[in-house]
């Protein structure tokens, strides 16, 4: 794949900010083993993952830490990772709007520099943890823009998880007062994911397909437990795994694999391209 | 400006390269003080400088050494950076093929990655010492791809560096320099001598870019820009040669790099 390191200012976080992306490009491995690699070409477009890590990481989490690159390649699907610092992907109270970057400036600055296809069709995000949740909260926010959205080992019931990091239950960076402007928008606000399903769905929106997994020994499997049958009440598109493992990154490889595979990807580049 | 640090296959070289590449995007001051630049205007393109290192440097350098992030922003010109080892930017006698590399692979892969023109009128390359030989070495191989060539301090006569008493031309390892230009290191009468290479372009009468030198009056390969320099005039080329107080340092490329951004014909916009 190109591997391409962006440093950026953002008019929105009004500060410089960091991206990784992967574009699918012919490697040695393609050349080693025959495989089809004439899919790069003038004008051509790919499907994208934007792909978020979790608390206490940043864009480079991973790059670093799994082989997502390997297994994107295979799929012929660009990936875009940015960085979020501890926010839980909202717009903060008091700190930066990492919603509204992620959600609406990224994909708008990534769509204009680099060959990745704008359809819903082709758009798609992922994230660990925090992240996992951050993804749920962006396809929600926004869900016309993304086919379909999938969390690994998630902070999906976002009430339940504050209440325990404030409990001293799970250890958590956290600075709740910083990100919400009053504690009742965990229960009632669009930053609870039971509460913003509900009102999109009201609203007569169609939500992105949603994929779920966690590890059953994980500290937050109760958590999931809480948002799988929350989002199955609410009658979601859901598809539900769970499986051995806790919350590390022997988990986010494993099953990021699995996420690619449910997507459902063009494995190819998409025709029709910017010119 | 996005600084992208892009890594990827080539198939020319056959292993993985390295290119920094600048894109224009909103800036800091853009935001702070408004901009006419329509930066995510649908189909708009960069104007593209190619930049390229000296020996014994790489795709960093520019970015290091230099303050060509700021100069490239004012004019919204994009700015890529690639690697060429010390291989004179030419297809290497027993090693990579630079030159096309440079010339072909790299524009066609960047192209396809960013919105950069395709146009001749809006790409342009320059480059420093080796790299200021590379601008021209590639200018004049693909004259129909580049407006403008500039060499700053450029390694121009590359024949007589062959007898060069300098550190740049001793220390480099004997073996490496075999492999760029082969055991004799005689390139007299080939397309690696800017010399015979002008010469055969001129006689061909090929459209050639607009070439523009600067050196500094007491840096060590200030003959060899002397002589491309009249030999260019005698073959009738459109060519312009400015001598500025400096020697072969980075004080000198980041200050002239400015002259050159500046006599770019930019649109200092995105193009349609």
């Amino acid at each position: 794949m190109g591997f391409f390191q962006c440093n950026f200012f953002s008019p929105t976080l009004c500060f410089n900010t960091d991206v990784h992306v992967f574009l699918p490009t012919p490697n040695s491995d393609e050349i080693l083993n025959n495989k089809h690699s004439d899919y790069f070409r003038a004008g051509v477009k790919f499907q994208v993952l934007y792909l978020l890590h979790g608390a206490y990481g940043d864009y480079g989490d991973w790059m670093r830490l799994t082989s997502i690159e390997k297994y994107a390649q295979e799929h012929k699907l660009a990936v875009v990772m940015p960085s979020a610092s501890n926010s839980f992907y909202q717009n903060m109270h008091r700190g930066s709007n990492y919603l509204t970057y992620i959600s609406k400036e990224l994909p708008s600055f990534i769509q204009s520099i680099f060959p990745v296809s704008a359809k819903r069709e082709d758009t798609f995000i992922a994230g660990l943890s925090m992240g996992g949740y951050g993804a749920v909260r962006v396809a929600f926010e926004l869900p016309e823009n993304y086919a379909a959205c999938a969390s690994l080992s998630g902070a999906l019931d976002f009430a339940g998880v504050k209440n325990m990091v404030e409990a001293g239950a799970i250890t958590g960076p956290f600075r709740w007062d910083a990100i919400l402007a009053d504690k009742e928008e965990a229960e009632t606000g669009d930053a609870n994911l039971f509460v913003l399903a509900d009102k999109r769905m009201r609203e007569g929106r169609t939500l992105p397909r949603l994929f779920q997994t966690c590890g059953t020994e994980d500290f937050i499997y109760p958590q999931n437990i809480v948002a799988r049958d929350a989002f199955m009440r609410l009658g979601l598109d859901l598809t539900y795994e769970e499986h051995p493992g806790i919350h590390d990154w022997n988990y986010w490889d494993t099953h990021i694999q699995r996420v690619l595979d449910w997507f459902g990807l063009a494995d190819d580049s998409i025709a029709d391209g910017r010119e | 400006m996005a600084h992208i640090q892009c890594n990827f296959y080539s198939q020319t070289l056959q292993k993985n390269a390295n290119v920094i590449v600048f894109l224009p995007t909103l800036s800091a001051d853009d935001y702070l003080e408004g901009t006419k630049i329509r930066y995510d205007a649908a189909g708009g393109k960069y104007q593209t400088l190619y930049l390229l290192h000296g020996s014994y440097g790489d795709c960093t350098d520019w970015t290091r050494f230099s303050g060509i992030e700021r100069y490239a922003q004012k004019r919204t010109l994009a700015v890529v950076m690639p690697s060429g080892e010390n291989s004179n930017y030419v297809n290497m006698k027993d090693g990579e093929p630079y030159l096309r590399y440079i010339t072909e692979e790299l524009p066609q892969f960047l192209r396809t990655v960013f919105p950069l023109s395709q146009r001749r009128e809006d790409t342009f390359i320059a480059g420093l010492s080796m790299g200021g030989y590379g601008a021209f070495r590639c200018a004049l191989e693909a004259p129909d791809q580049y407006l403008v060539a500039a060499s700053l301090s450029g390694a121009l006569d590359i024949q007589a560096l062959r007898t060069s008493e300098e550190a740049h031309a001793v220390k480099m390892p004997a073996n490496y320099k075999a492999a760029v230009f082969g055991d004799k290191f005689d390139i007299t009468g080939t397309d690696d001598d800017l010399f015979s290479l002008l010469h055969k372009r001129v006689v061909e009468g090929a459209a050639l870019p607009k070439l523009y030198m600067t050196c500094g009056t007491e840096d060590f390969i200030r003959p060899g820009n002397e002589k491309f320099f009249t030999a260019a005039r005698m073959e009738g080329v459109d060519i312009r040669y400015d001598r500025a107080p400096g020697v072969h340092d980075w004080d000198f490329w980041d200050e002239h790099i400015r002259d050159v951004v500046k006599l770019l014909p930019l649109e200092e916009d995105l193009v349609f």
